[in-house]
């Protein structure tokens, strides 16, 4: 072989060494990671790290939190070939991703929950909506004290409203499930008309943009969350929270454990799922006081006057439904 | 010219193949994926994406935000080049205003439109000064500012360039034959520059037609085709197939405009030869050039000023204590950490292995009598020509399944290919201009090829290779429109974990991420400068 080949060879094998190298180890080297999926918002991944810190497991798992829209498209998506091995997600997506792919292992411990739940995933929170207003605002603009979502529809409170959307919130979810429930389709598809009509710029992608709105003195009352009303009183500002006569409804979020093929990783990974939904419960519950397993306690003013539920399961046909339900009412 | 060694081919047909497999398989993958429905191949998606109103609004939108964009910047980057070469404008502010204007090039977009939220947002800095909000920066401003601060430093060095080479004894013959003002202007600079500038308007427009970064910011509820592309593929429905086609047909105004550029290449003027010409005296001038470039740097500065200012506050803007907290906070989470060293690695890997293949290419093409060696040619042209999106996009549903999937070397190579073009144009300029004999010295002084090109050419070469080093590094390091399909938890980037962030609101974060990027970037294009320099001096 001539010289010039001979370097050139060499080159050659050192450049395909590199390739090598980059793709299959930098590129997996922390392939004994846990990958954790999860669309909980700061105050949830918070207590998750903190439970996973705690019990030892820092720098064996990275947590990605991802939109609820686009985990949920993952899991629709992806199946089982998904990147993760624990996921936190809304519970119908994770019910129609184990219908659709079969994706979710049996959890192997045991949890009380209050309510009867399938065995692949246990919740770790859940969400109450409900109306909340400015009450500086609603004085400056001499508006009255709205008793129902569909007081938020009348004239005075144009431009002064602000909702979730749907199409990208599931709090936004809560909110026409409300309408659907107290007015039927006809009735319900008018009010939720005249209230998108009157929150204008104010319609939010994110769940907790009304919220914020409300707080900053924007608007003079808005739908979401309940708890955040609740803590954003008991911080000194002006906001009341109102349950809604048409009934405050809940989703629970909770964890699941991808079914892999990799023995160890996928019990490391049920060890944590198991670190979350309960050692994370405790302050889990002070931000999303709902109690979901036998013992639990929550205080007076974090229990909502009109509780219901929806009258079928959540799933993600029926989401899809609703969505097109909002978007008819635009 | 030697003639043609075997250790040519061995490097030739290894590069072909990288080439086939990651720019020509994919993109066909793309294509053919684009007709895939359930029922065989037809034309019902795109049926599909064309009867889609949302969809044929946000590309109405992008069209009709980019033209503008494309207008506003041509313009302010003619004016920042005119006060540097046709005004005596204090010295030292040129080189100011020639080294500011390139700030932006160091920031990953999407920062952009933080910037930007926190400078005219609601509770904003510049909102506080003024004392009201002065726009709804949501949609429409808000992307026609981040666009334009984005485009601006590449349509200038466009402009600039040109204007290097441009005659300007030709200012003082068209004053001495007695033209006026406004003809000596559009005889003397407006009529050789026609070319640049109509290049420098197609160049901002494809740029901001293209990004991601700035649109997933700041985009609020106006729509362009680069965020309706992120929300069919990662949305809560997702659709490949239709993706594929919005990709195709987002490529069809970046052609045409492809092609447009080198039609208006034909309009440039070339001067046999150019002089240093002392420019006439004129006060006027100097200071309304002057005061315009200023206010536009002041202007773009402003924009950014939040970012070293926001993070080292309490909580901006209700707590205006200052403090090292956030930084602090920062380098000790092992996850921010984590994902700075992982953008670190892959721009580090890719300027190598980039300015390796781009470099090789280059002297294959230059320096050999290979056949088929100008298919590196037609390689650069449709490199420059692919968005990052859709490249990245195209590996995507090439390699999902694959084991590539999740893997750095996937993310690296879609860089490599994506900024394959500027590097390798470079290295073949700079190797063009060099005596064509070396090689056939080289063999009769008994090296051989191999070693011709690593002793002779490539010193000599060694100011442009570290240049291409340079070029590949920052954009590797700032970009996301190229990676956002081919990031996972594992392989997360500064630039898509601001993304991240952005969902929680967690501003602090995204600033001092983005100072990260700035400051390594603004390290190594200093270290490059200097490296540069010493190698003119030799």
């Amino acid at each position: 072989m001539s010289k010039t080949l001979k370097i050139a060879l060499l080159s050659l094998v050192a450049l395909s060494l590199v390739f090598v190298l980059v793709g299959r180890n930098s590129g997996k080297a922390d392939e004994e990671k846990v990958v954790i999926y999860t669309n909980g918002d700061e105050e949830a991944t918070a207590a998750m790290e903190t439970s996973l810190k705690d019990a030892g497991y820092e720098g064996k798992y990275v947590l990605q939190s991802l939109g609820t829209s686009e985990l949920g498209g993952k899991l629709l998506a992806e199946g089982d070939e998904i990147e993760a091995d624990v996921v936190t997600m809304s519970s119908y997506f994770i019910e129609s991703a184990q219908e659709q792919h079969s994706m979710f292992k049996d959890l192997s411990f045991s949890t009380k929950a209050l309510e009867k739940k399938p065995a692949y995933y246990t919740p770790i929170l859940a969400n109450t909506g409900s109306i909340f207003v400015n009450t500086e605002v609603l004085k400056q603009k001499g508006l009255p004290m709205p008793t129902s979502i569909k007081d938020l529809t009348k004239p005075e409170y144009k431009g002064f409203v602000s909702i979730p959307n749907i199409l990208d919130s599931s709090t936004g979810w809560l909110l026409v499930q409300a309408l659907i429930s107290q007015y039927g389709d006809a009735e319900g598809k008018k009010v939720l008309h005249d209230l998108i009509t009157n929150s204008g710029p104010h319609l939010e992608s994110s769940g907790s943009g009304p919220i914020n709105k409300v707080q900053a003195g924007e608007v003079a009352a808005g739908f979401g969350l309940r708890y955040q009303a609740v803590m954003a009183k008991e911080s000194g500002l002006p906001i009341k929270f109102v349950d809604p006569v048409e009934g405050n409804f809940s989703y629970t979020e909770s964890v699941a454990v991808v079914n892999k093929d990799n023995e160890a990783k996928t019990s490391l990974a049920m060890k944590m799922a198991e670190t979350i939904s309960k050692d994370a419960r405790e302050e889990l519950l002070k931000h999303y006081p709902v109690a979901l397993y036998e013992g639990e306690k929550v205080t007076e003013k974090n229990k909502p006057a009109h509780p219901k539920k929806y009258k079928q399961p959540l799933t993600v046909e029926l989401l899809k439904q609703h969505q097109e339900f909002f978007k008819s009412a635009q | 010219m030697p003639d043609v060694k075997p250790a040519m081919r061995v490097i030739y047909i290894p590069i072909l193949l990288l080439f086939a497999a990651f720019l020509f398989l994919p993109l066909g993958m793309l294509f053919v994926r684009s007709f895939e429905t359930a029922d065989g191949i037809n034309l019902s998606n795109y049926l599909t994406v064309l009867s889609n109103a949302e969809l044929m609004k946000s590309f109405e939108n992008s069209v009709k935000i980019s033209g503008l964009t494309a207008v506003i910047t041509t313009v302010l980057a003619f004016f920042l080049a005119y006060s540097i070469h046709c005004t005596r404008l204090y010295r030292p502010l040129k080189s100011v205003i020639k080294t500011g204007i390139l700030i932006p090039m160091l920031l990953p977009t999407i920062t952009f439109g933080f910037a930007i939220i926190y400078s005219f947002g609601n509770q904003g800095i510049i909102t506080k000064i003024f004392g009201r909000n002065l726009f709804d920066i949501y949609g429409f401003n808000g992307l026609l500012i981040g666009y334009v601060i984005y485009t601006l430093p590449s349509a200038f060095l466009l402009i600039n360039n040109s204007f290097k080479y441009m005659d300007k004894k030709f200012i003082i013959v068209s004053k001495l034959m007695g033209d006026g003002t406004i003809r000596s202007f559009l005889n003397t600079i407006i009529r050789p520059l026609s070319g640049t500038l109509g290049g420098a308007f197609v160049l901002s427009f494809i740029l901001s037609f293209t990004d991601f970064g700035i649109p997933a910011s700041v985009g609020g509820t106006y729509s362009v085709v680069a965020t309706q592309l992120y929300q069919v593929m990662l949305g809560s429905i997702p659709d490949f197939n239709n993706g594929a086609v919005i990709a195709i047909l987002m490529l069809i105004p970046v052609v045409f405009s492809v092609f447009l550029l080198n039609y208006l290449e034909k309009l440039n003027f070339h001067y046999d030869k150019f002089s240093d010409i002392e420019l006439t005296q004129h006060k006027g001038r100097d200071i309304c050039f002057g005061s315009i470039s200023l206010l536009v740097l002041i202007g773009m500065f402003s924009v950014f000023a939040v970012m070293f200012i926001a993070p080292f506050l309490t909580s901006f803007p209700y707590d205006l204590s200052f403090t090292l907290k956030h930084f602090i906070d920062t380098f000790q989470s092992s996850d921010l950490t984590a994902v700075y060293k992982n953008s670190l690695f892959v721009a580090l890997m890719t300027a190598v292995l980039g300015t390796f293949i781009a470099f090789s290419s280059a002297v294959l093409n230059v320096r050999t009598p290979l056949k088929g060696k100008s298919s590196m040619d037609v390689i650069s042209m449709l490199t420059n020509t692919v968005p990052g999106m859709v490249l990245g996009l195209s590996y995507l549903l090439l390699f999902n399944g694959s084991s590539w999937k999740g893997t750095f070397a996937i993310i690296i190579l879609c860089n490599m290919v994506h900024f394959f073009t500027t590097p390798y144009l470079m290295a073949k300029n700079s190797l063009s201009k060099m005596n064509p004999a070396w090689e056939i010295t080289g063999i009769l002084l008994g090296d051989s090829w191999i070693r011709t090109i690593y002793r002779v050419i490539l010193p000599n070469s060694a100011s442009t290779v570290i240049e291409m080093f340079s070029y590949y590094f920052i954009n590797s390091m700032v970009t996301i429109s190229g990676i956002i399909f081919l990031v996972t938890a594992q392989t997360t980037l500064v630039a898509s974990k601001i993304k991240e962030l952005q969902h929680f609101a967690k501003f602090n974060e995204i600033f001092i991420l983005s100072l990260l990027i700035f400051f390594t970037n603004l390290i190594v294009k200093l270290l490059c400068d200097h490296y540069q320099k010493r190698q003119f001096k030799h």
